[in-house]
């Protein structure tokens, strides 16, 4: 009887195993694509590529000797709120929107891109793409609209 | 097996399987977001959790479907209460590293803390037990 009871456990014991296999496998068959993107290596940054982050006191000497603000955030925040003078290159349509861009800023333009702040990756990633598009002085204000607008300092509000 | 146990048995099969199928198909549905929720947890890597996040819903949607559908009822309900246990032991790792998470279970639109969801798996749990053994005594 003991015997018994061992085998038929183990029996469903393997079926169950069987069951969470095939349930690994549909998901892994359904989500291929998710699993390789996040197992592909991250493509590194060659460090010419790396842009400066600056602090307020520096993004302000900056705007003063002819640095533009790039704001990276989407249209519609950009239209709510900016910092005073930013022009705007979201980060989602920058690659329809950076040759305008090029057009209108030639590549010795100093430019500090910012976004929502801490945590916010999109002013990074802006500013290695306008340092793979050609531009050679692109810095990261980390501190981003908040750090602007907490300090007291001019933003252009939706009129 | 008397008729009462029958109903019970039934009851908590249909039950347990139609929760995990419903809270699997959710998860399916956004597995980027799992994946995020998965991460708040901080168990595996960022590869890790994906993996997880592709895979968990799938077999919870399996065994449920089987639950449902009255076939390999020992197999799922050793499965899904396995993996209850598992979260079990999550969720209490959760609490004793203090970490903030939302559980997830069902969708990232579950925000359910990690006691909540505790006191639901010891209900899956229990569920599981029921159906697991009743299946025993109905096969005689």
């Amino acid at each position: 009887m003991k015997e018994n009871a061992d085998n038929s456990f183990r029996r469903i014991a393997l079926e169950a195993i069987v069951i969470a296999a095939l349930g690994v496998l549909l998901g892994l068959s359904f989500h291929y694509r998710h699993v390789l993107e996040a197992l592909e290596p991250k493509e590194a940054i060659s460090p010419a590529l790396y842009p400066a982050p600056v602090g307020l006191a520096e993004m302000q000497d900056l705007l003063d000797q002819g640095g533009v603000a790039v704001d990276a955030r989407s249209r519609e925040a950009f239209q709510e709120e900016r910092i005073y003078g930013a022009v705007s290159l979201a980060l989602g349509e920058a690659r329809e929107a950076l040759p305008g861009f090029m057009r209108r800023f030639p590549p010795e333009t100093v430019l500090v891109v910012y976004c929502g702040g801490h945590g916010c990756p999109d002013s990074f990633d802006l500013a290695v793409r306008l340092l793979s598009a050609g531009y050679r002085d692109v810095r990261v204000f980390e501190g981003g609209l908040p750090a602007w607008r907490d300090a007291g300092l001019p933003v252009k509000e939706e009129e | 097996m008397n008729r009462a146990l029958r109903w019970v048995y039934h009851g908590s099969r249909l039950v347990l399987g139609g929760l995990f199928l419903y809270a699997g198909a959710l998860k399916a549905g956004d597995v980027t977001a799992f994946a995020q929720t998965i991460g708040a947890y901080r168990i595996f890597p960022p590869a890790g959790n994906i993996l997880v996040a592709v895979t968990l819903p799938y077999v919870e949607i399996l065994a449920g479907i089987l639950l449902v559908l009255n076939a390999r009822v020992r197999p799922a309900a050793l499965l899904l209460g396995t993996l209850t246990s598992v979260f079990i032991l999550v969720l209490l790792s959760v609490i004793v590293r203090g970490i903030e998470v939302n559980c997830g279970c069902f969708g990232a639109a579950d925000k359910a803390s990690p006691t909540t969801a505790l006191a639901r798996d010891a209900v899956l749990l229990l569920l599981a037990a029921a159906t697991y053994r009743l299946r025993g005594q109905q096969q005689g």
